[in-house]
């Protein structure tokens, strides 16, 4: 039967990053010429599985056979030669060339090396017809096009490679209902035209609406591949989620203290709108949400590292303007989520990086540093969080990433602070650092300390919450109590379903 | 193994990044000592060590900016432009030397303090900030000057800053050893020293950190201001005049003496004493391409090639990030 004519085929594709396994046996295969969606919970594999495609990660082992060839691309340039393009969710263009320059980029018309740009134009003109997309301006800047009409450029510049799988990642993320509608029209005429196309997305409601098949990943591992006619939203929910054991997280602290931290109303124009919550003292407040959610957005805003523009943040009963000097003198310290960049500097030694935030308190009236007190408060943090590290001198870049976060933590209990702000403090970390990390934030709230923990990781946040936060496009969808949910119920706020129907 | 190769390829680059100006500079000494009777003559190490105390001193300045990871090409004419109404205010004005030297330094300061300024507040990158700068200043002494060398007996009452001995020692070195072993006190010991190391490490994360990161680059640039003006002083004691092209000739060596020293372009690394070191190399290049009798229209070239030099190290050792 010629039934199953597979356009892609992957079977028993393997993929590990030190600590973990990205991909661990992962087989389906994809029919030609239909809508075949991705999807599975943060960590479950997606992003590893696009690189793959997409030429930019070679898989440990396992064989894809696309169009009936052995598919090992070493390059992206070599995948898209292939006939396999991907469109990101931050989309590649070049802002500051025409609609034109950028639909034909790398492929350029041209004789002995001059740009043809009769050819290029007619080119443009073509392709944008077919998507019935010649509203949008060939000779515009695509910087000033809106996001919709570049994301249609950025399919232009896909098609014109003789692209015969197109995978899109998240491609409605920053799109209105409008312009949805549009791109869904878009994407079932190139598969009326032949094209394939993998759409990997957080929104359930647009795989049944678009997808012929759906493919669901979960830690790394193939869970089903299944018509979308034959699947409900719950079913594909609980198997993103599978019976997850959870952790022995101990017993939250009971003693909460009064209220710490207050947002009223805060609004950062495009990325999150009217949050307000409130954390008491010896609390952990939980702030998650998918991944253009605001959440970590929102969580920058809070130390003065992202724009807001209206509401309000009262801290111990004062309004706080967000600067990270500010937070320091009012006690309150920030672990970002990329350490490397953000966290540590890592061409000091572990004690100047523990220090730094304490060198005026460890220092004499000259400005003189006390070499002696700088030390003793490092070693207490090192013994303190079980650093491992040669000496107090070693440079930073060279402990282990479990390691380095753990100075990145270090500073700021070193300088006594009561409200800890942590952005994914166990992401790309291995489990035992994990439950460490898990120990330390139990014991701080135990103590008093205020932790607002920003984390995509479900079992973490209700391992550990008191209050969670759910947002959804910028907004707050749902504050649940910690110990009254579950984690299906979070992941449901979390793909934006309304409170009334949960219940 | 290819593996352990690298490693120990990358650790041969690493030390001759970090030492091999001293190397090349020893050795240059060696040969100077063999083929000059001259070179190693008390008078002549005084003389070069002369010569180097006032771009050493303003190398202070330029390397707390680079530090920083920024760069500051204005020092060199904001030294030239206080030295011309320093030395105005005293000849033209009859102002007493203390005063007219504070304000000498002051002005430098207020320029530093410009600078500072359009880099943090303004955001403009700082090259072309202080690039800017340079030809606002160099415009201003030549407008001031008219071309005119400034010159008069009232001179006198700064000559010892720059031509004085204290016995045998010539007084600018005595200051510039006095600065270097402030400096290195202040970088090395104080807050101040480790703000400035750890914003040229990785400002974003020293910001996270609660430092004051754009107050920080204002006080750098400032400071160096400051010495850039203390310069311009010391150049006029040194002359006996002002003219409106006396800062231009220390725009090469200031900067060669801080890249040279290891400071990289990228910030956060780099130590004072090799700023003095190679400071006082420079001098010695100079000096020794005279004693050797090498023609003047051959000395640029030879003072270039340092400067590529220098850069490429400075890559090399930097290559691995």
């Amino acid at each position: 039967m010629a039934a199953t004519d597979h356009i892609l085929s992957l079977s028993d594709i393997h993929r590990s990053f030190p600590g973990v396994k990205a991909l661990d046996g992962v087989s389906f295969q994809i029919p030609r010429a239909s809508v075949h969606a991705l999807v599975g919970a943060n960590g479950a594999g997606k992003s590893t599985l696009i690189k793959i495609l997409s030429g930019a990660l070679v898989p440990d082992s396992g064989q894809i056979v696309f169009e009936n060839q052995v598919y090992a691309p070493s390059h992206p340039s070599a995948a898209i030669k292939l006939g396999v393009s991907t469109i990101y969710q931050e989309l590649n263009l070049l802002p500051t060339r025409s609609v034109i320059a950028n639909i034909n980029v790398g492929k350029e018309p041209n004789r002995f090396g001059f740009l043809d740009e009769k050819v290029a134009r007619q080119k443009a003109e073509k392709i944008l017809g077919q998507l019935g997309a010649s509203a949008i301006p060939l000779d515009a800047l695509v910087g000033e096009l809106k996001v919709s009409e570049k994301q249609i450029v950025e399919i232009a510049k896909a098609l014109i490679g003789q692209c015969k799988l197109l995978i899109m990642d998240e491609p409605t993320a920053a799109l209105n209902d409008v312009e949805i509608n549009a791109l869904f029209k878009i994407i079932k005429e190139l598969k009326e035209q032949g094209v394939t196309i993998l759409y990997v997305s957080h929104r359930l409601k647009e795989i049944f609406r678009l997808a012929d098949n759906v493919t669901v990943l979960r830690d790394g591992k193939h869970v089903r591949t299944t018509p979308v006619a034959q699947v409900t939203t719950d079913a594909l929910i609980n198997d993103m989620i599978g019976r997850k054991i959870m952790g022995a997280f101990p017993p939250k602290n009971a003693a909460l203290g009064g209220e710490v931290l207050r947002l009223e109303h805060l609004t950062s124009s495009n990325t999150f709108r009217d949050v307000s919550f409130s954390v008491r003292g010896g609390q952990v407040a939980a702030i998650t949400g998918l991944a253009g959610s605001g959440k970590v957005e929102l969580g920058k805003a809070l130390i003065g590292d992202w724009p807001v523009d209206s509401g309000q943040i009262i801290l111990h009963g004062e309004k706080f303007k967000p600067d990270p000097s500010r937070a320091k003198s009012a006690r309150f310290g920030y672990m970002p989520e990329d350490r490397k960049k953000e966290g540590v500097l890592e061409e000091l030694s572990v004690r100047r990086n523990i220090s730094l935030p304490s060198l005026a308190e460890i220092s004499n009236i000259l400005g003189f540093i006390l070499f002696n007190k700088e030390t003793g408060l490092a070693q207490r943090q090192v013994d303190g969080l079980d650093i491992k590290t040669p000496s107090l001198l070693q440079l930073v870049r060279n402990l282990s990433g479990g390691n380095q976060q753990k100075v990145s933590l270090a500073k700021w209990l070193a300088t006594g602070s009561e409200i800890l702000l942590l952005v994914e403090p166990t992401q790309g970390i291995d489990v035992g650092v994990k439950f460490e990390i898990y120990k330390l934030i139990h014991k701080l709230s135990s103590e008093g300390a205020t932790i607002i923990l920003v984390s995509s990781e479900i079992s973490e946040i209700l391992g550990l919450s008191h209050q969670i936060i759910v947002l959804h496009n910028g907004q707050v969808q749902a504050i649940l109590g910690g110990d009254q949910t579950n984690e299906e119920e979070i992941l449901q706020f979390t793909f934006g379903q309304e409170k009334e129907k949960s219940t | 193994m290819p593996s352990q190769n690298k490693i120990s390829l990358q650790r041969i680059a690493e030390i001759i990044g970090e030492n091999g100006f001293i190397f090349i500079f020893i050795l240059w000494i060696v040969i100077l000592s063999l083929t000059t009777q001259t070179f190693l003559s008390s008078n002549n190490i005084f003389t070069v060590l002369r010569q180097a105390a006032i771009v050493s001193i303003v190398a202070i300045g330029e390397m707390l900016i680079m530090l920083l990871g920024g760069m500051d090409v204005s020092l060199a004419a904001a030294m030239g432009f206080s030295g011309i109404v320093a030395t105005s205010l005293m000849v033209n004005f009859n102002i007493p030397p203390e005063l007219a030297g504070l304000v000498c330094i002051s002005i430098g300061g207020l320029i530093g303090l410009i600078n500072g300024i359009l880099v943090t507040i303004v955001r403009i990158n700082a090259v072309i900030a202080t690039l800017g700068m340079m030809n606002v200043l160099n415009g201003m002494a030549l407008a001031y000057t008219q071309g005119k060398t400034i010159v008069g007996p009232q001179l006198d009452q700064i000559a010892f800053l720059a031509r004085g001995y204290v016995g045998p020692i010539p007084f600018p070195v005595i200051l510039m050893f006095v600065f270097y072993i402030v400096f290195y006190v202040i970088l090395n010991k104080t807050v101040f020293g480790a703000h400035i190391y750890a914003i040229g490490n990785n400002d974003k994360a020293s910001w996270l950190a609660g430092i004051k990161v754009d107050r920080m680059k204002i006080l750098a640039f400032t400071v160096a201001g400051f010495l850039a003006g203390f310069s311009g002083l010391l150049q006029a004691s040194r002359q006996g005049s002002a003219t409106s092209s006396m800062g231009n000739e220390f725009l090469f060596p200031i900067l060669t003496a801080v890249i040279l020293g290891g400071i990289s372009l990228s910030g956060g690394r780099g130590k004072i004493q090799n700023t003095l070191i190679a400071s006082v190399f420079l001098m010695t290049i100079t000096n020794g391409m005279v004693l050797l009798g090498i023609s003047l229209y051959v000395q640029g070239i030879i003072s270039g090639l340092i400067l590529i030099i220098a850069l490429s190290l400075d890559r090399l050792r930097y290559r691995r990030r």
